[in-house]
This record gives C-alpha cells, sequence and structure tokens, in this order.
C-alpha cells in the first residue's frame, strides 16, 4: 500500500471521528488566512489569536454538523470570523493596517522612476485610508472580498450575512470610495 | 472586475499582517480535553462547599484530614477523598487571556521565565495568579506564579493515591505532587477558585516572593530540570 496524502474530505471525516493528526493537518492548513481574517475583522492581533483559536476549537467539536460533501474552508473561516466579530463589539480600538515600504520589482518588470514609485506609493497608502474609514459593514465586505481574496460565498459565511447582501455592501463601498477618491479611479 | 477592483486586490497583497501565531498546541489540547462543563462545574462547587462544611462541622470527619505541607503561598492538605470537582480542559479556567505585560501589570510582579520563552499571551486568575503556557520536552505544559503573600493561597488536597514529596529546586525548597488531587485559589479579594481535579504531575517551588506552579506530563527529573532554568 502506497502512502499519500489525504484528500480535505478523508482529513473531514477522521477527524469527525476523533483523530487529532488529522484535525492537525487541517488547522496547520488554514491557521494563516484564518488569523488574516479574524485580524482584519476583530482590528487586533491579540484578539485575532484568540478569535482564531476559539474558533478551531469550536469547529472541532462542531464537526458533527459539518455537512459531508460540503467545502470545509469557507466554515472554518465563517466560525472564525463570527468569533472576531464578536470581540470586535467589546474592543476599544483597531489597529492601523499597513502596507509593505515598497512594491517589490518582479523580474522582468521594468524598474519605476523614482517619481512614479513615490506616486504609486501615495496612491496606495490614499486608497487604504479610504478603505479604512469606510463605515464597518462596507469595510469588512471590502477586506474580505479584495484584500483576503475570498470568494463571494466565503465573503458571505465570514460577515454572516446572505451572498445578495454581500453584492449591495460591496457595490455601494465600490462607489463610496470612487467617491473619496476622485476621478482617478472611476 | 473593475480598474478599482484590481487595485484593492494589489492592495491586499501589500499589506503586513503581524506574524500568524501557531495555534495548533493550543487547539490540539483544548480538543483532546473536551468543552469546559460550567455546568458540572456549577454542580461540584456546590458539592464540594457542601463536602467541606461537613469536613469541619462533623468531629470525625476531621480527622480526615492527615497532614499539611507548607510552601510559600501554597499549602499541601493530605485527605482521605477528594472534594467533589471537575477535570478541566488544561489550558481552561485560568482566568482572563491578556498580552504578557498587561497580565503582569495586572498582577504587580514580573513572572520569572525558562531562558528564551516569552509567551505573548498569559492568563490572570483572580488578582494575582497568572499562568502561561509553554512547550518543553514536546509537551505542553503551564506555568503558574503567584506571590507568597500568605498561607493558604494555594491549596491542593490530595489523596493517597498520589505522592507529595518534599524535594529541592537549587537551594529553594520545592514540593512534586505525582498522580490526581485537586487544587483551589483564593487571592487577595475574596477571590476564590472552585477545586479543580488535575491529573498531570506538579511541581511547586519558591523563587523569591514568588510561589511557582509547573503543571504538566513530565518526570520529576525533567520539571526539576526545567524549574532550575526558570529565573
Amino acid at each position: 500500500m502506497v502512502d499519500r496524502p489525504l484528500d480535505k474530505a478523508e482529513l473531514v471525516e477522521r477527524a469527525r471521528r476523533g483523530d487529532l493528526d488529522a484535525w492537525e493537518t487541517i488547522v496547520r492548513t488554514h491557521q494563516g488566512l484564518a488569523f488574516r481574517t479574524a485580524y482584519l475583522l476583530a482590528g487586533n492581533a491579540a484578539d485575532a489569536e484568540e478569535a482564531a483559536q476559539d474558533g478551531f476549537v469550536k469547529a472541532y467539536r462542531a464537526l458533527g454538523r459539518f455537512r459531508r460533501g460540503a467545502e470545509l474552508r469557507p466554515w472554518l473561516l465563517s466560525i472564525v470570523a463570527n468569533e472576531a466579530r464578536n470581540r470586535r463589539r467589546s474592543a476599544v480600538r483597531r489597529d492601523r493596517l499597513a502596507l509593505r515600504a515598497a512594491v517589490e520589482v518582479r523580474p522582468g518588470d521594468a524598474v519605476p522612476s523614482p517619481e512614479a514609485a513615490l506616486l504609486a506609493g501615495e496612491q496606495r497608502e490614499r486608497l487604504l485610508a479610504a478603505v479604512e474609514a469606510l463605515p464597518d459593514e462596507h469595510r469588512d465586505a471590502i477586506a474580505c472580498r479584495y484584500l483576503l481574496g475570498l470568494s463571494e460565498a466565503e465573503t458571505a459565511g465570514a460577515l454572516g450575512v446572505r451572498a445578495g447582501t454581500v453584492k449591495s455592501r460591496l457595490s455601494r463601498a465600490l462607489a463610496r470610495l470612487r467617491e473619496d477618491l476622485g476621478e482617478e479611479w472611476a | 472586475m473593475s480598474e478599482l477592483e484590481l487595485r484593492l486586490e494589489e492592495l491586499g497583497r501589500e499589506l503586513v499582517f503581524p506574524p500568524a501565531p501557531d495555534l495548533v498546541p493550543a487547539v490540539l489540547e483544548r480538543a483532546q480535553r473536551g468543552p469546559f462543563a460550567w455546568r458540572r462545574l456549577g454542580m461540584a462547587v456546590a458539592l464540594a462547599a457542601v463536602a467541606l462544611v461537613a469536613a469541619l462541622a462533623v468531629p470525625q470527619a476531621r480527622t480526615a484530614i492527615l497532614r499539611f505541607f507548607h510552601l510559600g503561598g501554597a499549602a499541601v492538605v493530605r485527605v482521605e477523598t477528594l472534594p467533589e470537582s471537575t477535570e478541566r480542559a488544561r489550558t481552561e479556567g485560568l482566568g482572563f487571556r491578556v498580552p504578557l505585560a498587561e497580565a503582569e501589570r495586572r498582577a504587580g510582579f514580573q513572572l520569572v521565565l525558562p531562558p528564551g520563552e516569552r509567551p505573548a499571551r498569559a492568563s490572570v486568575l483572580g488578582d494575582s495568579l497568572v499562568t502561561v503556557a509553554l512547550r518543553a520536552y514536546g509537551k505542553t505544559l503551564l506555568l503558574s506564579e503567584f506571590p507568597s503573600f500568605g498561607p493558604g493561597s494555594l491549596r491542593k488536597l490530595a489523596t493517597t493515591e498520589a505522592s507529595v514529596q518534599p524535594t529541592h529546586v537549587g537551594h529553594a525548597d520545592a514540593l512534586w505532587i505525582e498522580g490526581p488531587h485537586a487544587f483551589e485559589y483564593f487571592g487577595r479579594n475574596g477571590f476564590v477558585q472552585a477545586p479543580v481535579r488535575v491529573r498531570g504531575n506538579v511541581l511547586l517551588w519558591l523563587h523569591g516572593p514568588l510561589t511557582l506552579r509547573l503543571e504538566g506530563p513530565l518526570t520529576k527529573a525533567q520539571a526539576l530540570e526545567l524549574a532550575r532554568r526558570t529565573r
């Protein structure tokens, strides 16, 4: 018999039967994205860590209710995100998001002039500031869908709303950003 | 996808996130232990209170307390039977989790830790018992610290099933408890932690004005070695 990596469904099935090695693999696979999601929703690293940890423990205990054949990632993210949102309600402040100091230049890319690099940097800072100034429900939709790259269904799960609500929040949030940022973004 | 949406995706790739913590040890530890049974704990508190009142009120029952060991802020009491108590998940029931510096501020002292260990978070129970989770010898361990401000602030109840051995960490007195026992914690301002059943081994020792407690599945030699490095 040849050893092979277990697929997602097998891992879930084993974890459901109490196999902690299988659950460890699942946690390792998803903990990075779960933490980043929790960070953007809770607003600080300490609450994000707690939310992600509590989310994985609750998910393990709720595996019996996980629908066979369903996608695991959206389900996990929805539990972690719910923990993160609950913590934000009592949080005093949100960390300011930060950007890398400079955009990495990939091999083959044209090297931008110092002026162009400065302009690009300023644009990114303006865009980030505009996102941070959005009302929470719009900011969260933008954060999940674009900053984290979640699908619309995952965004809906993370925010605890229907897909249609995500669409309308995104539409309003994008319109608000265009209004705030001016014509260059239209 | 519009230009703005593309820029937002690009922005996401340029965001700096705090380093993601490794959640695996804590998640597995808690998953293994099962949920914390608040309802059972409530019942256990009630039963323990009844047992304690009965033990102190009935003369024959007083003989059930066989022997005391005192160590700093801790007392180990030999009893014939343990009070009804609940078994908690090792990382639960330890109080509020806060950043380590905040825990030290609340407790009013700086933790002593093994070299290279500075966990980001700690739990504070009552107003002065601070607990951090550590990894050593491939095991998850709990290190609790509190000021030795008076006898009886931490009380351990052990039957003859558990062995209690006086020992030393360097020149400091210590107690090694192996086998099932229960502990209760009494804070400075009247805070009382209900009896909690412990299955792992425990080393209690003194370090200056602090009493330290190391809990986990270690051998005595491993616990003593780690305690010696904790300063």
